[in-house]
């Protein structure tokens, strides 16, 4: 006996019950709102945890993750350990328990495709006369030099210091960031054939107008390399660090006499970096930041670390001059205790002087991790405001020449990683005369995380990379602190996606209709196991209702 | 359905069924798994695990069941008018098994049944027997303010208080892997069981996995039923319905009987009649005797579904390793599911832990439960039958609603319609029991005695017109 609800009868007008016909729609997942660079977070993850359906093994699963986040990210096992991780803040899961350890997965790939010496894709261009010139070997530059690299395009990289990596080799200390890692992934776009030119100044070595001539484009990935200083009574003088100054001496593996007990001032993760790293030369250290801990821009678990090593924070507090002796020598801080006002422009709360609360610090020095800029020597000529260098909305300084990163204004690493992808896409697009319309980030609806349905999964806690209590970190130098997810932890992880808004292949659809309007598809894969046929749609509704991840909803 | 895996099933189900070698007792450590969280899953776990504590044998019981009945609407619900005798409470009570207010909603107290030529309204034939209004899941969708609980939930509570443990995965699959039954999940993971409990129902179709099997595994017949929720508030609906659930014996065509349910911020709609479709629905609810009663234009539909009803016993609802329980297996004609759910899951868990899990364990101790509900749909067929014949004449519904009528009019007068119409609607009594009834000399003297003065001119329309008014 059939049934023909859906069917002919009553008109919607004067239908007295409702009609819950579903469609197939996928939605943008709330991580990839949050993410600036990891690319399809739902789809690697999806394509692990989906592996049964897909029939891969294990390592077909990591491989194709892999180069899922490498198709816009080539440095996944670097990113996996030094990204603040937006995307989990974003997370849905954190309405049920705790958001899932995208970055703690993203690195588990990475290193799987470093042991497994797995190539960055190349696509499938005919080989390009054109010859790039990318200015900065950071992450900006190298993700632009590896995008038009893996399109055929020739591509030399220039870079002023002896090694490539930019901040992400000088600026992040290495027991966040072993520098083998580091080489590795940039071993993988030299790979592609890019060339690699070091020791090479813009400016000084070879001018900009050479370069033009050089090059048919030119992408500028310069970074913001030059600490800002204080300007308060005493601060010049000996023992004064910048943040970046003193990160780059670390990182190039000389000795930093910085005495018994070091200020860092600021609140970023420049300045945590440099306490920790102070704290493993055997300083006594203290962290003074203007506002409070809520508006403390540094990774949170970072700060968690630092503390547990054993580093003073003093919030609400901020340096009003440095006491010298006669000879220079540094003996103390003197601070100021702030209070916060109303935000200001950039929306964090404004610090304000509380007079009368001065206290000072002992300090044999002090380093000033309050912000950066980027170095235009040789680029005078080019737009800038002030410090910072000024693009259009394409990313274009002038003709043929593109840019991105921190020059344009200070952000996270995968910011920089992106706007090199998104240069080096323009770019391929316009010489090429292809239409960027066509771009590879789809405008899909948002998603509500009422449609999730959390009940159906178990409450689990999200996994946490394994780490040595703080005073064996300290022993233990500038060796790696966070070690990476083992295998069983990254696959009970991937378990915890609710995959929102696109179809994990759950099947209750398919299962729970029973006038059989779900078929399953031959070739299926991540977001497509069923075709929908709604000849036979009794209008109930349930498909819609018992999609765990909101991808179907109603017409 | 085109289920890939249903030849590879068939061949394996035939294998687990001829494994005569292995042991089939359930021992320490043994694992069973109950497919389906419904009345019959969790009932036949809390049962199984109750007795083989009872006899110090340890074993696990995975529930697999990826719905959670914490949901309104479709997501969390199980298809069902919500309709529970109170004989099945008391049931319940007797195994300790008490349920909540806040879960069973009791307050209905009496049937009215409406017909073209009049209505009658029914009380309970023994007072202390109410009936109770409840919802399988957590309640239709917008119905989140309403002070319910589910359930199904509550059953699955007292599963995992017994120590089950729920699975939110869904299965997909079963397969033989030496001699025990394979579950394959939704990822595509698979694990071995020492027993399977099927307990998904009519309206999944993991099902149809077990209907491609060979042989005695034929699957029950069944049937589509129209089930929607109206949702208005509690005073409202008091108003309008009453305590009573209204009950239409109308002769439109394709229609057997509909019953609209009182049920605290929602009134329940069920309707049960042949090719259901959204023109027969909509010609119900426009009719006129529905209209008197239920205006469906001040009351909105929040949720509709039309799910399938069992109509008769699976021929062979077991095998080695395997039983099918409630409606996968056998239950009651149109009424009393839960009732059988009862039945065949505790008869089930009967079986395993006492006698074992071979098939003919489950045949010498299981079946004959099943074959007594289902001789009794086969009397309760007749009884139906008889019901669509006399409910598509003027004469004999005039007859039928005059001999109820007087029979509620005359409390000390034997109510022989009024019961037999309350436990057709309620299913408080077996069918057998109805069809005895309708032998009563007392019956059949009356029943002729009013189909005469239905035809009678002088007293043909008296009490009936009274009614309506």
């Amino acid at each position: 006996m059939s049934t023909k609800a859906g069917k002919a009868g009553a008109s919607a007008a004067e239908r007295i019950t409702p009609a819950y016909r579903p469609i197939q729609s996928e939605k943008t997942a709330p991580c990839q709102t949050g993410c600036a660079n990891c690319g399809d977070i739902r789809g690697w993850i999806g394509t692990v945890a989906q592996r049964g359906k897909t029939r891969m093994s294990r390592e077909e699963a990591y491989t194709s993750a892999w180069r899922i986040i490498a198709d816009v990210n080539p440095f996944p096992a670097t990113l996996g350990r030094i990204c603040p991780h937006p995307c989990e803040d974003h997370c849905n899961r954190a309405e049920l328990d705790e958001p899932l350890a995208i970055n703690a997965m993203e690195r588990f790939l990475g290193d799987f495709a470093i042991r497994e010496g797995l190539p960055l894709p190349r696509n499938r261009n005919r080989e390009c006369r054109d010859w790039v010139g990318v200015v900065g070997a950071g992450p900006s530059g190298l993700s632009f030099a590896y995008q038009m690299a893996r399109r055929g395009y020739r591509v030399t990289v220039y870079d002023a210091r002896d090694q490539a990596g930019g901040m992400l080799r000088y600026g992040v200390p290495d027991y966040r960031l072993p520098p083998g890692v580091l080489d590795a992934e940039i071993q993988k776009i030299l790979d592609l054939g890019v060339d690699l030119k070091l020791n090479t100044k813009v400016g000084a070595d070879v001018s900009l107008e050479e370069l033009k001539k050089r090059h048919s484009s030119l992408y500028l990935g310069i970074g913001a390399q030059e600490g800002r200083g204080l300007s308060i009574p005493g601060a010049s003088g000996p023992s004064m660090w910048t943040g970046t100054d003193y990160l780059a001496h670390m990182n190039c593996g000389e000795r930093v006499d910085t005495g018994q007990r070091v200020i860092v001032i600021g609140g970023g993760n420049t300045a945590v970096d440099a306490a920790r790293c102070a704290r493993r030369n055997g300083a006594r250290v203290t962290i003074l930041y203007r506002r409070s801990r809520h508006e403390m821009p540094a990774i949170a678990h970072e700060i968690e670390d630092a503390l547990e090593e054993g580093i003073e924070l003093i919030l609400l507090a901020a340096p009003v001059r440095v006491e010298r002796q006669a000879d220079g020598r540094m003996t103390a801080v003197h601070a100021q205790r702030m209070r916060l006002d109303e935000p200001g422009p950039s929306g964090r709360r404004r610090p304000v002087p509380i007079s009368g609360s001065e206290f000072s610090l002992p300090a044999d020095s002090m380093i000033a991790a309050v912000s950066q800029v980027p170095v235009l020597e040789g680029l005078e000529g080019l737009d800038h405001d002030g410090d910072w260098l000024v693009a259009d909305s394409a990313g274009s300084i002038g003709e043929d020449i593109l840019v991105g990163g921190d020059a344009l204004g200070l952000g996270i690493a995968g910011e920089a990683i992106v706007q090199g992808r998104r240069a080096a896409e323009q770019l391929h697009a316009k010489s090429r005369g292809l239409d960027l319309s066509n771009s590879r980030d789809p405008d899909l609806p948002d998603l509500s995380v009422e449609r999730i349905l959390f009940a159906t999964k178990p409450n689990s806690e999200a996994v946490q990379p394994p780490q040595l209590p703080g005073d064996e970190r300290i022993a233990l130098g500038m060796t790696e602190v966070v070690q990476t997810i083992s295998e069983t932890e990254f696959l009970a992880e991937v378990e915890r996606c609710f995959s929102c808004g696109s179809c994990s292949g759950c099947e209750q659809c398919f299962m729970y209709c029973t006038p059989g309007c779900f078929t399953r598809v031959e070739e299926a894969r991540p977001g497509m196991y069923f075709t929908l046929n709604l000849d036979q749609c009794h209008e109930c509704g349930k498909c819609i209702e018992v999609c765990p991840c909101g991808y179907l909803e109603v017409q | 359905m085109g289920l890939s895996t249903q030849a590879s099933v068939a061949d394996s189900f035939s294998r687990i069924i001829e494994d005569e070698e292995k042991d089939f007792a359930l021992r320490d450590g043994s694992r069973i798994a109950v497919v389906g969280s419904g009345p019959a899953g969790s009932f036949f776990s809390y049962f199984l695990l109750k007795m083989a504590n009872a006899i110090d044998l340890e074993v696990e019981v995975d529930i697999f069941e990826p719905r959670s009945f914490k949901y309104c609407g479709p997501a969390g619900c199980n298809h069902c008018g919500g309709i529970v005798s109170e004989s099945l409470v008391q049931i319940l009570a007797a195994e300790g098994i008490v349920l909540p207010r806040r879960v069973v909603q009791r307050g209905v107290e009496s049937y009215v049944v409406h017909m073209d030529v009049g209505n009658v309204a029914i009380e309970s034939p023994v007072h202390e027997q109410r009936i109770a209004a409840l919802y399988r899941g957590n309640g239709p969708r917008d119905g989140g303010d309403a002070p319910m609980e589910s359930f199904d939930g509550y059953l699955q509570g007292m599963a995992t208080q017994q120590g089950a443990e729920i699975v939110r995965q869904l299965i997909t699959g079963m397969e033989c892997r030496n001699g025990l039954p394979e579950l394959k999940f939704a990822d595509g993971e698979t694990k071995t069981y020492d027993l399977v409990a099927v307990a998904t129902g009519v309206n999944s179709n993991f099902i149809q996995l077990l209907d491609d099997l060979p042989g005695d595994f034929e699957p029950p017949k069944t049937t589509r039923g129209y089930i929607c929720e109206f949702h208005s508030t509690e005073e409202e609906i008091l108003k309008i319905l009453g305590r009573s659930v209204h009950v239409f014996l109308l002769d439109i065509p394709r229609f057997e009987f509909a019953a609209i349910i009182p049920k605290g911020q929602f009134a329940t709609v069920v309707m049960v009649g042949e090719d259901l479709d959204q023109e027969l629905v909509h010609t119900f609810l426009n009719d006129p005797v529905v209209r008197r009663t239920f205006p469906t234009d001040t009351v909105p539909c929040v949720c509709s579904c039309s799910p399938l009803i069992n109509l008769g016993a699976r021929k062979r609802p077991y095998g080695n390793r395997v039983v099918m329980i409630g409606d996968s297996g056998v239950t009651r004609l149109y009424k009393d599911g839960i009732g059988a759910a009862f039945r065949t899951g505790k008869a089930a868990a009967t079986t395993a832990v006492f006698h074992g899990v071979a098939a003919e364990d489950f045949e010498k101790h299981f079946w004959p439960t099943c074959k007594s509900i289902a001789n009794d749909n086969a009397i309760g067929k007749v009884m139906f039958a008889t019901n669509a014949v006399m409910k598509n004449s003027r004469i004999t519904r005039r007859a039928m609603l005059r001999m109820a009528q007087r029979e509620q009019d005359k409390p000390s007068a034997k109510p022989h319609m009024s019961s037999l119409l309350w436990n057709m609607f309620t299913g408080s009594a077996p069918y057998w029991e109805m069809f005895r009834g309708t032998l009563h000399p007392g019956f059949i003297s009356k029943l002729l005695y009013n189909l005469a003065a239905g035809l009678w001119p002088k007293t043909k329309n008296a009490k009936v017109k009274e009614r309506v008014a």
